[in-house]
C-alpha cells in the first residue's frame, strides 16, 4: 500500500494509545470509535498542532517532527469540528482565510463552484451570520476544499446535516477528492456512511486505564 | 494667590461624613459592598497617612537611596497588582509584563524630570508625586490591555484553532488580538485626555492651584504629565502584549492557551 501518512508507536500525553496506522494516498480513511479514544486528537496529530508523547508520523516518508508545520499544515489541512467563520459575507470569508495565508483569493466563479460541490449553493455576497449551523458548516467546508491540500481531514462533517445532504455531500467530495488525487480523512460517527464512502476504515478503542 | 488652608483634623474628619451618605444608598439599593467600602476606606486613609508621613520624612532627609526605594516600592508594586489581576498566565509572559512596566516607567520618567522639567533625578518633591501618577495610570492600562488580550483569546478559540489549521502563522494569529487589547489599554486614557479642563479638572492641577500656584504653570505642568502618562500607558502596554504574545507559541508553532490563563479570570 502507498501511504501517504503513517504511524507507529503514537501516544498522546499517555492518556490513548494508538494502534500502527497507514492512510492510504489518494483514498477516502473513515475513523470511528467511542467517545474519547483520540479520534480528533489523531487529525491534530496528523497536523502538528499537538505533539505525541511518544511515537512517530511520517508524510510522504518524512518525519513530521523535523517538518516545518506551517507548510505541513497547508497540505494535510484540518476542517474541525469547531466551525468557525467571520461576521461578512461568504466572498469575505473566502478573502480572510486567503489572506491569512498569504495567498490570492480565487475569483466569483470558483467560489460559488466550492460551495455548490459541498452542498452550500448561497451566492457569495450572502450574510454567513444568517445561516444556519449545517449552513455554516458546508461554507467552512467549501472554504477547506478550495484550499486544494494534499490531504483533507474532516472531523464529524456531517453532524449538523440531514442524511440525504450527508450522502449528497460525500457523493460529490468523493467525487472531487478522486479527480484531483486528495487523500481524506474523516471522523464519522454515522456507520451507513461509513460503510458506504470509506476505502479503508481505521477503528479506534479506548485503552483500559485510559 | 493664597496659599492652601490647613485642614484643622476636627474639620477634616467632617469629610467622613459623605460616607455614611454613600452607606445609606447602598443599604437602600441593597448593594452589598459595605465591607468593600469599610476596608476601601480605612486602607485609603491608612495608606495615605502612612505615605504621608514617609514623604515627610524623605523630603526632610533628601538622600538618592530613599527616592530609588520609594520608586522601586511603587513599580513593584505596580507590577504584583497587574500580575494578580491577570493570574494564570506563563512566567515568561510574567517576566514580560514586569520588564515592560518597570523599562517604560523609568524611560518616562527621566526623561520627564531629568529633561522636560530640569530637575535632579533623585529630587522626591518632583519624583515620587510624578512617578506616582505614571505608575498608578501604567498599571491600570497594562491591566486592562492585559485582561482584554485573555478574554479574547479564551473567547475565540474556534477561530484561533481554525486559523492554525489552515495554515497560518501563529503571529499572524494573534496579532489582531494583540492590537484590539492595546487599543483597549489606551482608551480611558486618551477619553481623559478628550474630557480635562471641560468636565474635569484633574488632581494635580487641582492640587497645585490649591496650593497656591498660578493656573498657568498648572496647565503645563498638567499638560506635560498627560502627555507622559498617555506615552507611559502605552510603552508599557505595547512592550507587555507585543512580547508577551510571543511566550504563547512554541517552535512547532502551536499556540499554547492555557499560558494566557486558560479558565481563569
Amino acid at each position: 500500500m502507498n501511504a501517504i501518512l503513517s504511524a507507529s508507536g503514537l501516544k498522546f500525553k499517555n492518556l490513548i494509545e494508538y494502534p500502527p496506522i497507514e492512510i492510504p494516498a489518494g483514498k477516502a480513511t473513515f475513523i470511528t470509535g467511542e467517545s474519547g479514544s483520540g479520534k480528533s486528537t489523531l487529525l491534530r496529530l496528523f497536523n502538528a498542532t499537538a505533539s505525541p508523547s511518544a511515537g512517530a508520523i511520517l508524510f510522504q516518508g518524512r518525519d513530521l517532527s523535523g517538518m516545518n508545520t506551517v507548510a505541513l499544515r497547508r497540505e494535510v489541512l484540518l476542517a474541525s469540528q469547531n466551525v468557525f467563520l467571520f461576521d461578512g459575507t461568504i466572498r469575505e470569508n473566502f478573502e480572510q482565510f486567503y489572506d491569512y495565508r498569504d495567498e490570492k483569493c480565487p475569483g466569483e466563479a470558483e467560489i460559488s463552484g466550492y460551495l455548490s460541490l459541498c452542498c452550500a449553493d448561497f451566492p457569495p455576497d450572502a450574510r454567513c451570520e444568517t445561516l444556519s449551523g449545517g449552513e455554516k458548516q458546508r461554507v467552512f467546508l467549501a472554504i477547506h476544499l478550495s484550499l486544494s491540500p494534499k490531504v483533507l481531514m474532516l472531523d464529524e462533517p456531517t453532524s449538523a446535516l440531514d442524511e440525504g445532504t450527508a450522502n449528497r455531500l460525500f457523493t460529490q467530495l468523493k467525487g472531487h477528492c478522486a479527480e484531483k488525487g486528495i487523500t481524506w480523512i474523516v471522523v464519522c460517527h454515522d456507520q451507513k456512511l461509513v460503510e458506504a464512502y470509506a476505502d479503508d476504515i481505521i477503528r479506534l478503542t479506548r485503552r483500559a486505564g485510559a | 494667590m493664597n496659599g492652601v488652608v490647613e485642614m484643622q483634623i476636627w474639620q477634616f474628619s467632617l469629610v467622613y461624613l459623605l460616607l455614611l451618605v454613600v452607606l445609606a444608598v447602598m443599604k437602600k439599593c441593597r448593594i452589598n459592598q459595605t465591607k468593600l467600602l469599610v476596608v476601601a476606606s480605612v486602607r485609603m486613609t491608612l495608606q495615605l497617612v502612612l505615605a504621608g508621613l514617609v514623604l515627610t520624612y524623605i523630603f526632610k532627609n533628601p538622600h538618592p537611596v530613599f527616592t530609588l526605594l520609594y520608586l522601586a516600592a511603587m513599580t513593584g508594586f505596580a507590577i504584583y497588582r497587574v500580575l494578580s489581576k491577570n493570574k494564570g498566565i506563563n512566567r515568561r509572559f510574567q517576566w514580560v509584563i514586569a520588564l515592560s512596566i518597570a523599562l517604560s516607567g523609568i524611560a518616562i520618567i527621566v526623561f520627564f524630570i531629568r529633561i522636560v522639567v530640569g530637575e535632579s533625578l533623585f529630587n522626591p518633591q518632583y519624583v515620587i508625586p510624578i512617578a506616582g501618577m505614571l505608575m498608578g495610570n501604567t498599571m491600570t492600562g497594562v491591566t486592562l490591555g492585559v485582561k482584554t488580550f485573555r478574554e479574547s483569546l479564551n473567547g475565540q478559540r474556534p477561530r484561533i484553532e481554525a486559523l492554525l489549521n489552515v495554515g497560518a502563522t501563529p503571529e499572524k494569529v494573534l496579532l489582531p488580538f494583540v492590537r484590539q487589547a492595546l487599543e483597549t489599554a489606551l482608551l480611558p486614557t486618551l477619553n481623559s485626555m478628550v474630557g480635562m479642563g471641560i468636565v474635569s479638572l484633574p488632581g494635580m492641577m487641582t492640587g497645585q492651584i490649591l496650593s497656591g500656584t498660578l493656573p498657568t504653570t498648572a496647565i503645563l505642568y498638567q499638560i506635560a504629565i498627560m502627555i507622559a502618562i498617555c506615552a507611559a500607558v502605552c510603552l508599557s502596554s505595547f512592550g507587555a502584549l507585543y512580547f508577551g504574545y510571543r511566550t504563547l507559541y512554541n517552535e512547532r508553532n502551536q499556540i499554547l492557551l492555557a499560558g494566557a490563563g486558560e479558565g481563569r479570570t
